[in-house]
């Protein structure tokens, strides 16, 4: 999961991060007569900021294209669900909802093709989080009144997917879930 | 020179503000043992105390940034006593108003009280979201009238583009801006700016209620403003923080004070431009706001990191890198502080990452990076300042055996505490459950490993809050 590597790399800086300011700390701490400080701490601080503008750059350049805007914008869904998210439940259909009389639909997906959510909310904000079968946050995206969030993604493996709120709604807050089938 | 009305005041804000943090950490800590199975909180007090916790944080801390920016600020220009007692007023009035509208009349909506939630019914009074804003709306004005004070202070001594420092850009000056007053300059002119968005947000919240029905806002706009307002102060209080390191850190641990040199003086003009528009991070899962904002709140909040990483934290590593220092609790607590911002930094920006953010966005990983550069952020640097202000007149201030046992109770406590959250965000807990579903398997261990450690980092508080205020009231009660 993408989360779990996430988590190691923030360890690991932390872990590099806490290194750095120990050594700084323990060269100072240990010291009994004056230690002359650092040598050419601005060629050192230009190389420190160099360095960190190309790892920066090279992470932006990396990751920008692969966000989910971009993702499947030229392409065409198999299918398209509509979702109207409401204090606290979420009507799911394969047809646009009457926000005056919503119903929900048992929704059956396609694996392996693209499918879109577009997702909106009759009250207040919310947020569409799905969920693989093992709890995984797999995407989201929010549900905010008077605007349409289409939410584009391809489900690799068959399955029950659930969805959470993710965006604080009132009381009801975590209760609010449901879920669809993968075929 | 600090004046004795001056010392009175700050000794004022200092026991107020650590009194209502311990009071927002027990809040804190009795939400994750609900969350951890442990107590049973009714959902409408749960929420109604993580609107308390939350607000009443951002405003102590932005406070404590305040009056110790406003404390040393006097070595280099005349502050007025009459507008720092006005602020407090305010803000004590405001934090009173505040819990009425959260613990009696249960207003719920989080701190964000995202547009529309307070209109629609959620379990508080009738007069709850009335009280709620009109609560930020007294903060507001004690908080704006602080900062435009300060502002004119500067200005009448120096003029706006020394103060900015941008003669330093140059090779040739004549007057010299100490970097305490450039950072203050930079993040006052960010503060008044994210005031002004409240008021605006304040003003279209009671627009719509007058208006019955006639006027409706827009929700993303809201959203905008919510998260330009939030955002930005919560990193400006951090900033505040700085102002004070670069003033004292140097002072306390016996070496020449720093300078404002072209880098300094770039690097932080930069930052007001990336933390004003680092803020769209926020709304990276709202995928109807332009694709441009979006990649704009990913390069700023990258370009943010910069300045910080290369001149604020370089800075301190060539002030403290194989120098003899006169270390006491005060700059071991600025130097911890610094490493809890930096690693809460990392937390923020792999957050920040639109790809990353689909994965993360609203689990438990947003907490965690925040409480990171707050609790062991922030709060350490406010803590340095609090000790420093107490322990002024005393001589030989050494780190003795209890406080370095006391900062380890420190670490150990916010480090399990952190990890509980980061470890819950990575496993896809999300934020803001008072009662998790048992299909996440994880999240009640992590809620009761949170709480645990939490009480330990309270332990380490209320030990600095004894010891610090017992300080500020001989302080307060002492005669001129």
């Amino acid at each position: 999961m993408l989360q779990h590597e996430l988590l190691i790399l923030f360890l690991i800086l932390a872990g590099i991060a806490t290194i750095v300011f120990v050594y700084v700390f323990l060269s100072s701490w240990r010291l009994k007569e004056e230690g002359g400080g650092m040598k050419k701490p601005l060629k050192k601080r230009f190389w420190f900021s160099l360095i960190l503008v190309v790892v920066l750059g090279i992470f932006a350049t990396a990751t920008l294209p692969r966000s989910p805007y971009f993702q499947y914008a030229h392409e065409s869904p198999a299918k398209v669900i509509h979702v109207d998210a409401m204090q606290f439940m979420f009507y799911m259909s394969e047809h646009a909802i009457d926000p005056k009389l919503p119903v929900s639909e048992n929704i059956e997906l396609p694996a392996n093709q693209m499918v879109e959510f577009r997702v909106t909310s009759l009250d207040v904000n919310h947020g569409f989080g799905i969920y693989d079968s093992a709890m995984h946050l797999i995407t989201q995206v929010q549900a905010m009144p008077g605007y349409v969030n289409r939410l584009r993604y391809t489900f690799k493996k068959p399955g029950t997917y659930h969805v959470l709120c993710l965006e604080y709604c009132g009381m009801g807050h975590p209760v609010m879930e449901t879920s669809f089938v993968v075929k | 020179m600090e004046s004795q009305g001056m010392k009175k005041i700050t000794s004022v804000w200092i026991i107020t503000i650590l009194m209502l943090f311990v009071v927002s950490i027990v809040l804190g800590i009795l939400m994750r043992l609900n969350q951890g199975g442990v107590i049973q909180e009714q959902t409408l007090t749960f929420y109604s105390n993580l609107t308390t916790h939350g607000l009443t944080m951002i405003g102590i801390w932005f406070v404590a940034g305040m009056m110790a920016v406003n404390y040393l600020m006097q070595r280099y220009v005349r502050t007025s006593f009459a507008v720092n007692l006005t602020a407090l007023i305010f803000t004590v009035i405001g934090v009173l108003l505040l819990w009425l509208s959260t613990f009696a009349g249960k207003f719920n909506a989080a701190w964000t009280f995202l547009y529309p939630l307070p209109f629609k019914d959620f379990g508080a009074s009738s007069w709850a979201t009335t009280l709620f804003l009109i609560s930020l709306a007294v903060f507001g004005i004690g908080w704006f009238i602080w900062c435009i004070s300060l502002m004119a202070n500067i200005l009448k001594k120096y003029s706006l583009a020394e103060a900015f420092a941008w003669q330093h850009l140059r090779k040739e000056h004549k007057t010299d801006t100490p970097p305490f007053i450039l950072i203050t300059t930079v993040t006052l002119i960010g503060i008044i700016t994210c005031l002004i968005a409240a008021v605006i947000i304040i003003v279209l919240f009671f627009a719509e209620m007058l208006s019955q029905g006639r006027f409706v806002n827009d929700a993303l706009l809201m959203k905008n403003l919510t998260y330009f307002f939030g955002h930005t102060i919560a990193n400006e209080m951090l900033y505040l923080g700085l102002a004070v390191i670069y003033e004292l850190f140097a002072e306390v641990s016996g070496r020449p004070k720093w300078k404002t040199t072209w880098y300094v003086s770039l690097a932080w003009n930069c930052s007001l431009v990336f933390i004003l528009t680092a803020f769209f991070h926020h709304l990276y899962m709202d995928f109807v706001q332009p694709e441009g904002l979006q990649i704009v709140g990913q390069l700023a909040s990258y370009l943010a990191s910069l300045p910080a990483a290369g001149v604020t934290v370089f800075s301190v590593f060539i002030a403290v890198y194989r120098t003899k220092i006169k270390w006491s609790l005060t700059n071991v607590l600025f130097f911890m502080g610094i490493a809890g911002w930096v690693i809460g930094g990392l937390g923020a920006v792999i957050d920040a990452t639109i790809t990353n953010n689909v994965v993360l966005h609203n689990t438990l990983w947003v907490p965690a990076h925040f409480h990171t550069y707050n609790a062991m952020g922030n709060v350490l640097f406010s803590l340095a300042f609090f000790y420093w202000f107490s322990t002024q007149s005393l001589e030989n201030i050494r780190l003795s055996t209890a406080a370095k046992g006391l900062l380890v109770t420190l670490l150990i406590g916010g480090i399990g505490f952190l990890l509980a959250f980061y470890i819950g965000g990575s496993d896809s807990v999300p934020r803001r459950y008072s009662n998790y579903p048992a299909s996440l398997k994880e999240a009640k261990p992590l809620a009761l490993m949170g709480a645990s450690f939490a009480i330990v980092y309270l332990i380490a508080i209320l030990s600095f809050f004894y010891n610090i205020s017992r300080r500020c009231l001989k302080i307060l009660f002492a005669s001129a």
